[in-house]
């Protein structure tokens, strides 16, 4: 849902979106059969703008510094006619995508720092609302500040799916890129020639393996019958993929018919040993988001683009244990200060400085203010301090 | 040394380039099939199809190589002759559960390397581009890349079949022999339907066409059900109860909801009823969208309800006993 912005917020942002496009467009890099892709723009009145080709990256920039939208996205789909409507493009492959968000780790931590901000008037409001309690308005938007343990959690996240990626489906580090989405969450991309050409459903059946979903006792050679069950190891053995993580997380060290009897006798039978897979497959199973990886026609948020919902840049992590969202994907130059009103009290931090801002007008770094008012927390007072 | 085919494998595998060869290297003239001496072939292939299409059955039977491929061979004309499509597609069905089973056999009961490498080779590579390898440690297991597979399994909605069911290992997955087998049925299939459907035969024998009419004339005109829908499946349910307490659906239940009342028959200005009570209810673009998922807007694309299995990959599935069985949720309720 994309929140109304009022003018003055929104031509401070434009603003200083134009000069961040100006001063660091070398961030923005061609992606790969650049001439193929579908580009995508929102503008700042919540506009979505698709179907558009750029083959070269010099006429995407001058497009980007003369417009400047508030986000700009390329397709994962690589098209014959990239400007024709979507059944007409001829798809030809797309790349791999996998969004790893805060919204899908359900984290204890999450509502020490999420918001509900009312599209209509802007209120913000800490509990969970449905209603605005001042226009009444049902338009809720949620919004999040990640704290530290969320891009812990985060990174560990997208170190498993890179660890499922590489070891069960054979991905080389080559033809991986991982990414801070810019704003509650990490992208990876998958350029691996084997993938691209594989359909939504086929996408949708790889998104359930990393999930842990549907995963059967069956598969682990133990069978419901009417005595209770029966059990036949299966020819592939238990050496690979989920079988190989559950006889693991289960402690069954050598699997034989007599262990694994014993195993299932001692649980209390087939729906135990069932439920039991079930719980250890959610549990190592990824939470990503499912509907990013089978769409096979997203237009994905570009690398090197600033994303509209904070301010911060959507930028590849070469070193996701050095990695600090708040700190490495802030571009803006703190050369100057401005003036901005709070809607809700906030403690926070960003490019290494702690902020306590209360609900008077408050006199912040450039950085602060295009991240604050971004999120919708704060509005622009005087941008000439 | 050079390994070949030999004959008796050529009576198992009669779509094979090197049977076809063998035919043309016979100087075989198609009238022959007129004279007497051939009469047993042209029997045997009556047999072969009034199992296929009147018994439902695989004919089994396994004869000398040079009587499989003139019987081969005539099937296919009696079936070009009867032309009905749904019993072209039934004999390609029943004819590729007969290959599948002398494919599983040959997999697992073969001892020489380098004829099961061989047979690999010819059908899989050769024939349906599918690089199948065996293990390096285990000759009875075999490993094709992930995404072959899913290219082919994905139309399974069995269970077992999902990748999370199978061994995965480095982008490969790894299946017994009759898995592997399953896995081409399709493809076989594929291949007697076009070899049928795209025969050129000017003039049909006599003795041919009389067998086929009789067969023909027994064929029985398929059995249709009546289906009513009794209820609504629990997960359009649920999206209807979370839009009646305007709580904010997520885009995949709106398209699974609406795609779903379009589907039986609902109009665009009923479902967008439906829609009324959604926190950010726009009238005008709920039903713009509506529309085009009705196909009457955009690329006219009538939008079909998700599967099952992508609806529990999108947590937006609630199924209780009675959705057992089915693979969408548009088959709930429905009786025969």
């Amino acid at each position: 849902m994309k929140i109304e912005i009022n003018t003055k917020n929104k031509d401070f942002l434009v603003t200083l979106f134009k000069e961040y496009y100006f001063k660091n467009i070398g961030l923005l890099s061609p992606p790969i059969q650049m001439h193929n892709r579908e580009f995508g723009f929102m503008t700042f009145d919540g506009r979505v703008i698709r179907h558009l080709t750029f083959s070269k990256i010099g006429s995407l920039k001058a497009y980007i510094i003369q417009n400047v939208p508030s986000d700009i996205f390329c397709s994962n789909a690589y098209y014959q006619f990239p400007t024709f409507p979507i059944n007409e493009k001829r798809w030809r492959g797309a790349d791999m995508i996998f969004d790893i968000d805060l919204n899908d780790l359900t984290l204890p931590c999450a509502n020490e720092h999420t918001f509900y901000i009312c599209s209509n008037c802007g209120v913000v409001s800490r509990d969970l609302i449905n209603l605005c309690h001042e226009c009444h308005s049902t338009k809720i938007l949620k919004n999040t500040i990640p704290c530290f343990r969320c891009i812990n959690s985060l990174k560990k996240e997208t170190k498993n799916l890179i660890e499922f990626l590489k070891k069960d489906f054979g991905i080389q580090e080559q033809n991986l890129e991982i990414s801070f989405s810019g704003n509650t969450g990490f992208h990876v991309v998958v350029f691996q020639n084997n993938y691209l050409l594989l359909d939504s459903k086929s996408r949708s059946d790889i998104v359930g393996y990393l999930m842990g979903k549907n995963l059967s006792p069956e598969s682990l050679g133990v069978r419901n019958d009417k005595r209770g069950y029966r059990i036949k190891i299966p020819l592939s053995g238990y050496s690979y993929g989920w079988r190989k993580r559950i006889v693991q997380k289960m402690k069954i060290p050598e699997v034989s018919n007599d262990q694994l009897n014993k195993f299932i006798k001692k649980m209390g039978g087939y729906q135990s040993f069932k439920n039991e897979i079930d719980k250890i497959a959610y549990e190592l199973g990824l939470k990503i988001d499912p509907q990013v990886t089978t769409d096979i026609h997203r237009i994905f948020r570009m690398v090197g683009s600033l994303n509209g919902k904070s301010g911060l840049s959507k930028i590849v992590c070469n070193d996701l244990d050095k990695f600090d969202p708040m700190n490495d994907s802030c571009f803006f130059e703190d050369d100057r200060n401005v003036d901005i009103s709070m809607n809700i009290p906030l403690k926070f931090s960003i490019k290494g400085k702690k902020y306590t801002l209360d609900k008077s007008i408050s006199t912040v770094p450039i950085s602060v203010a295009v991240f604050l008012i971004s999120k919708r927390l704060a509005n622009i007072v005087n941008s000439s301090s | 040394m050079s390994i070949i085919l030999g004959k008796d494998d050529l009576a198992k595998y009669p779509f094979l380039e090197e049977a076809g060869t063998y035919i043309r290297e016979s100087h075989f003239d198609l009238d022959d099939f007129n004279r007497s001496e051939f009469l047993h072939i042209i029997e045997r292939a009556t047999k072969r199809i009034e199992f296929a299409l009147i018994q439902g059955k695989v004919f089994i039977d396994l004869e000398k190589y040079d009587i499989e491929l003139f019987t081969f061979l005539v099937s296919l004309i009696m079936m070009k002759y009867i032309g009905e499509d749904s019993a072209i597609k039934k004999f390609s069905l029943l004819e590729a559960i007969r290959v599948e089973r002398f494919l599983i056999s040959d997999l697992l009961q073969e001892k020489d390397l380098r004829k099961k490498n061989l047979i690999i080779s010819k059908i899989f590579r050769e024939l349906f581009q599918l690089d199948v390898e065996l293990d390096a440690k285990n000759k009875n297991l075999f490993k094709m890349n992930i995404s072959d597979y899913l290219q082919r399994a994905t139309p399974f909605n069995e269970v077992e079949w999902k990748l999370i069911n199978r061994a995965v290992d480095n982008g490969y997955v790894y299946l017994d022999g009759d898995e592997t087998v399953r896995l081409i049925r399709y493809e076989i299939y594929t291949l007697m339907y076009n070899r049928i459907k795209n025969m050129n035969i000017t003039k049909i024998p006599e003795q041919i066409k009389l067998h086929a009419t009789l067969v023909k004339n027994k064929l029985t005109p398929s059995i249709k059900y009546a289906r009513r829908i009794s209820d609504l499946p629990p997960c359009i349910k649920k999206a209807l109860e979370l839009l009646n307490k305007s709580e904010n659906l997520p885009h995949s239940a709106r398209f699974m909801l609406a795609t779903y009342m379009l589907s039986i028959g609902k109009s665009v200005d009923e479902v967008v009823l439906l829609f009324q009570n959604a926190p950010d209810f726009n009238e005008k673009i709920t039903r713009y969208q509506v529309e085009h998922l009705a196909g009457k807007k955009g690329s006219h694309t009538k939008y079909t309800v998700p599967s099952c299995c992508k609806l529990v990959n999108e947590n937006l599935c609630y199924a209780t006993i009675d959705c057992k069985g089915i693979t969408n949720p548009i088959q709930f309720g429905r009786k025969k």
